[in-house]
């Protein structure tokens, strides 16, 4: 079972549909962890956002399994803590923003970081929840403004994001209060990236697992560009889609795409063998 | 495999946030922008304090597309442990 769904869901089929995850009060306790973590500016960390530094890549290199394990250890306990993300499909997405208020559109300071991407084409990230009233006085967490958007629009918005291939994740600010929906990519996004290239949890998988039906794939290989975890691959012999389930982070962006519905979302608790894959 | 060290000359390199030449250069998107100060309240970060550092070191392969992009010459590249030519 989900960890988070067990600790924070009180009664509610997930713990990011539980309205009290999106409460002000959790959102107090940030400050003070961030600040006693002494979060403040790294340069190393490009945007503030790496968990882990050159020190843990070094390590890896020179296989010191120790070193690594320490480090990971660590950099994923803090994040946990404070900030982490879980994906969600584009459905739950749609449940969420019927939750929460306010609703806004801001400016990806992942893609910032990566691509030095101008504010105007960068418009890819949802803030949410009473952290936002507090927009104006933090304008350099919000460059490029605030556009506050109603719930049917929120929904218009992560349709567009969806299409154009991001990933729908769910953010803490202070564990468990939730107040983004990151629309990542990799290797651009940081969640992404710190999960896939150094196995640093930052990111877990979410609560579906992607399972082509042989019957129905018609093998237009549509999918196969939409896969963001290197879970879905085009099989050459069969001339289908083939996922590897222990990969996948159960998005669905591959199902979105499939005109012959080959692929459904299947629940992780039903498979045995990923169902505490996280 | 070797990690590259990767140095940039903050003096010389201005506003990479309007320049990123060679963040979008790079073949395996190594590079990356920090800030050398911490957000304060009421205040944008001036652009003079981004600064451009290496994040994905183990995807560096010495191509130097960002040595030779930057118009003020103020990153290098090297891979026998910190000695820059």
């Amino acid at each position: 079972m989900c960890v988070w769904c067990e600790r924070y869901s009180q009664g509610h089929e997930r713990w990011y549909l539980n309205p009290a995850n999106y409460a002000r009060r959790l959102y107090k306790v940030r400050k003070e962890e961030v600040e006693s973590a002494g979060a403040e500016a790294n340069p190393q960390a490009a945007g503030g956002m790496a968990t882990v530094g050159r020190d843990y890549i070094e390590a890896m290199q020179a296989n010191d399994h120790e070193t690594v394990e320490r480090l990971r250890t660590a950099a994923e306990q803090r994040s946990w803590a404070v900030h982490f993300g879980q994906v969600v499909t584009i459905e739950e997405i749609h449940q969420i923003l019927e939750i929460i208020y306010p609703i806004s559109l801001i400016t990806c300071a992942c893609r910032r970081s990566m691509r030095g991407l101008p504010d105007e084409e960068n418009f890819t990230c949802v803030g949410m929840g009473p952290g936002m009233y507090k927009w104006e006085r933090w304008p350099e967490t919000y460059r490029g403004g605030v556009h506050f958007l109603t719930p049917d629009e929120g929904k218009e918005v992560i349709d567009v994001l969806n299409r154009r291939g991001l990933v729908h994740c769910m953010y803490t600010f202070g564990t468990p209060y939730l107040g983004g929906i990151c629309n990542c990519d990799y290797p651009d996004c940081a969640g992404i990236r710190t999960a896939q290239d150094l196995g640093v949890k930052t990111l877990w998988k979410g609560h579906y697992v992607a399972d082509v039906d042989s019957d129905r794939c018609n093998g237009c290989a549509l999918c196969a560009r939409r896969c963001q975890f290197d879970a879905l691959s085009f099989s050459p012999s069969t001339q289908m889609a083939y996922i590897d389930p222990l990969k996948c982070f159960g998005c669905g962006l591959c199902r979105n795409v499939c005109k012959p519905n080959a692929i459904a979302m299947v629940e992780r608790a039903s498979l045995p063998a990923v169902a505490e894959v996280w | 495999m070797a990690l590259p060290t990767i140095l940039v000359d903050d003096e010389k390199c201005h506003d990479p946030l309007s320049c990123r030449k060679c963040l979008l250069v790079c073949p395996t998107r190594v590079l990356g922008l920090g800030t050398s100060v911490g957000p304060e309240k009421f205040k944008q970060i001036d652009p003079a304090f981004f600064v451009v550092r290496g994040v994905r070191f183990q995807f560096c392969t010495g191509c130097d597309k960002c040595v030779e992009v930057c118009p003020t010459h103020a990153i290098q590249i090297s891979f026998d442990g910190g000695k820059v030519a």
